[in-house]
């Protein structure tokens, strides 16, 4: 749905993208890390129209950006990392100026404007003033906003940026439903282990270079090598413990088993099935209370990928 | 499409009513408009007063030349506040969507770089042709008095709405120009000045400067400059005080601008200051709304001249 290929941008003396390339399959979302001035929003700016590259292609259902961004900005809903509002307007009068400048017909525009504010769960909101919305609600009323043209790809740069816990669960709960609605979605933040539960696909970006592309439990396999997997039992008692970690340690493709007090946490190589073992374990009567990768493996994939290197430092 | 209907479809323009609706719902509208009428009251009434006052020590003064005299203050001053009102409202127009944060998405969407300009200038627009509507029946009232009649009446009124036109272009290309709306705005106060004050005063110099140089000028009387002759004041002063105006020949005023000497030109119509002004306003502001679509669709990525799609496998 996404293809950038060679993508070179530069800002003065500064090469901002260097031959960035990768792709993203239709109804993915997409996650797109990367420390601060790797990349990341002048690629999403480029993919919106916003500014032009350099070098190098990039087409979004087809269509080449460069060529023809008329028809790029039918197909693409862009969420900035940053919210602007405007003052005076209810939140249903912000959707219907949008909807109005998307070319949405007028005798569509209210219906469009509630329905959205419905999805987004900001209904009992809709004749409030969007400037004294909360930080949350606005972010929400924006990514509305980027759907008033029922766009078929998302950009949405640093979409849970400054909101609390719980705006974020919301947030990452309306990206899931967006992509049940058959959106193709591309997402940049810097909260990894909210990106690792919501995207299917990941790509790394450090210095203006992807460094690693893929879905999410290839990247992660290639990148971490050795994935942990955390098991609780029932009964945590002594003896069950040991003849788990006995059983653990024979199954192929588990490189280590650790007993930590009241759990295991067991190192697994690169294509480990998870379902394989969790199968294994039940089959053999172990009482399995919970099975659930170890959180933060993308955050270590991340710092790997990004850790300076004399040769990218050389750059 | 009748032409009607296309000259009213581009006002459907969605930026026109949300700027409407925000700034009609603002405190700073009616405050405005109050302000405005206050002072145009006032200055009317103190004028009237003196005018009156006036005539009953001399006793030669009519009720016509106490409404023209009235008329006549009234137009200068309204002419000044809307040169004072126009910067305000639109030197922060599009760098205050930069500041707020709404441009790069008002940039992606169908909304063409013209009908970002075109819908800000005329949401302006809008908010200055009202206070200029608002204050029609203090003119109207002064009107019944006599002294000034129906065509000097709109002409005053054609002349003040095309200034705050240009006032207001001119303002929206510098909003367009600098992304901060602090040095849109000084911008756009300076021009105003220059464009009122400054060119009349410029006008002056280069027709003494003329004069002098060219010796034979002064057989033909004297003959401001057309930076002066068109400038706005002067043109309202033509207006509201010669019935009979001050026609010129386009010949001869381009004469005068290059001060070129010779047999005064009789090439082309014979045009009044007022027309001038008009027309080189209005010239000005198709080329400040050209400058400021070309700085708006600047900042967006624009089409490239050769296509080259690139089919590209995925990477895994």
């Amino acid at each position: 749905m996404i293809a950038i290929d060679g993508l070179r941008k530069r800002f003065g003396r500064q090469l901002a993208l260097d031959g960035v390339t990768f792709t993203v399959p239709r109804g993915e979302i997409f996650g797109f890390v990367g420390p601060n001035g790797a990349g990341k929003t002048t690629t999403i700016r480029i993919l919106a129209t916003l500014a032009p590259a350099d070098s190098g292609t990039a087409t979004i259902g087809g269509v080449p950006v460069g060529d023809d961004p008329g028809a790029v900005r039918e197909l693409v809903g862009y969420m900035p990392d940053f919210f602007g509002v405007y003052d005076r307007l209810t939140a249903v009068e912000y959707l219907e100026f949008y909807a109005a400048c998307h070319g949405v017909d007028r005798s569509r525009r209210r219906r469009v404007a509630l329905e959205l504010l419905e999805l987004v769960d900001l209904g009992d909101r809709r004749e409030t003033q969007v400037d004294t919305l909360s930080r949350g609600m606005k972010q929400r009323l924006c990514l509305a906003r980027a759907l008033v043209h029922d766009p078929r790809v998302l950009l949405l740069d640093e979409p849970a940026s400054g909101l609390d816990p719980r705006a974020r669960v919301e947030m990452r709960e309306l990206v899931r439903e967006l992509r049940r609605m058959g959106k193709t979605i591309l997402v940049s933040s810097h909260i990894l282990p909210e990106l690792e539960e919501l995207c299917t696909w990941v790509g790394f970006i450090d210095r203006g270079q992807m460094v690693a592309v893929g879905p999410m439990d290839q990247v992660r396999d290639r990148v971490v090598a050795g994935r942990r997997l955390r098991i609780d039992l029932v009964d945590a008692e002594e003896g069950a413990m040991r003849s788990a970690e006995e059983m653990l340690a024979e199954h192929p493709g588990v490189l280590a088993v650790d007993l930590l007090g009241d759990h295991i946490e067991i190192t697994v190589g690169e294509g480990f099935e998870d379902a394989g073992l969790l199968a294994e374990l039940i089959g053999r009567k172990v009482p399995v209370r919970a099975f659930s990768p170890v959180a933060g493996d993308l955050s270590e994939a991340f710092m790997r990928l990004t850790e300076p290197t004399e040769e990218r430092l050389s750059r | 499409m009748s032409r009607f209907l296309r000259l009213l479809s581009g006002f459907d323009n969605p930026l026109i009513v949300k700027d409407g609706i925000s700034r009609m719902r603002s405190w700073r509208a009616p405050l405005a408009i109050t302000l405005y009428l206050g002072l145009l009251g006032a200055f009317g009434y103190a004028i009237f007063t003196i005018a009156v006052l006036t005539s009953q020590y001399t006793r030669t003064a009519s009720s016509a030349q106490i409404g023209g005299s009235v008329f006549v203050s009234l137009a200068f001053f309204q002419l000044a506040l809307i040169a004072l009102f126009a910067p305000a409202l639109a030197a922060g127009a599009i760098s205050g969507e930069r500041e707020r944060q709404t441009f790069d998405v008002l940039l992606v969407s169908r909304v063409s770089a013209f009908g970002i300009v075109w819908g800000k200038l005329v949401a302006s627009l809008a908010y200055l042709v009202l206070l200029i509507l608002t204050a029609l029946p203090l003119f109207a009232a002064v009107f019944l008095f006599g002294g000034i009649d129906f065509e000097q009446f709109v002409l005053a009124h054609v002349l003040t709405i095309v200034t705050a036109v240009a006032i207001g272009a001119v303002s929206l290309f510098f909003s367009a120009l600098f992304k901060r709306s602090l040095p849109a705005t000084v911008t756009s106060y300076a021009a105003a000045f220059f464009m009122i004050v400054g060119t009349f005063v410029a006008g002056l110099l280069l027709t003494y400067i003329y004069a002098f140089r060219d010796r034979t000028t002064g057989a033909y009387g004297f003959e401001f400059h057309p930076l002066a002759y068109g400038n706005p004041l002067f043109a309202m002063y033509v207006v509201l005080t010669s019935p009979s105006g001050a026609p010129v020949h386009v010949g001869r005023l381009l004469q005068l601008l290059f001060m070129s000497g010779g047999e005064p030109s009789l090439w082309g119509p014979q045009l009044e200051p007022w027309q001038v002004c008009v027309g080189s306003e209005l010239l000005l502001t198709a080329l400040a709304v050209l400058g400021s679509v070309l700085l708006v669709r600047g900042r967006r990525a624009m089409p490239l001249r050769r296509s080259r799609p690139v089919a590209v496998e995925a990477v895994s």
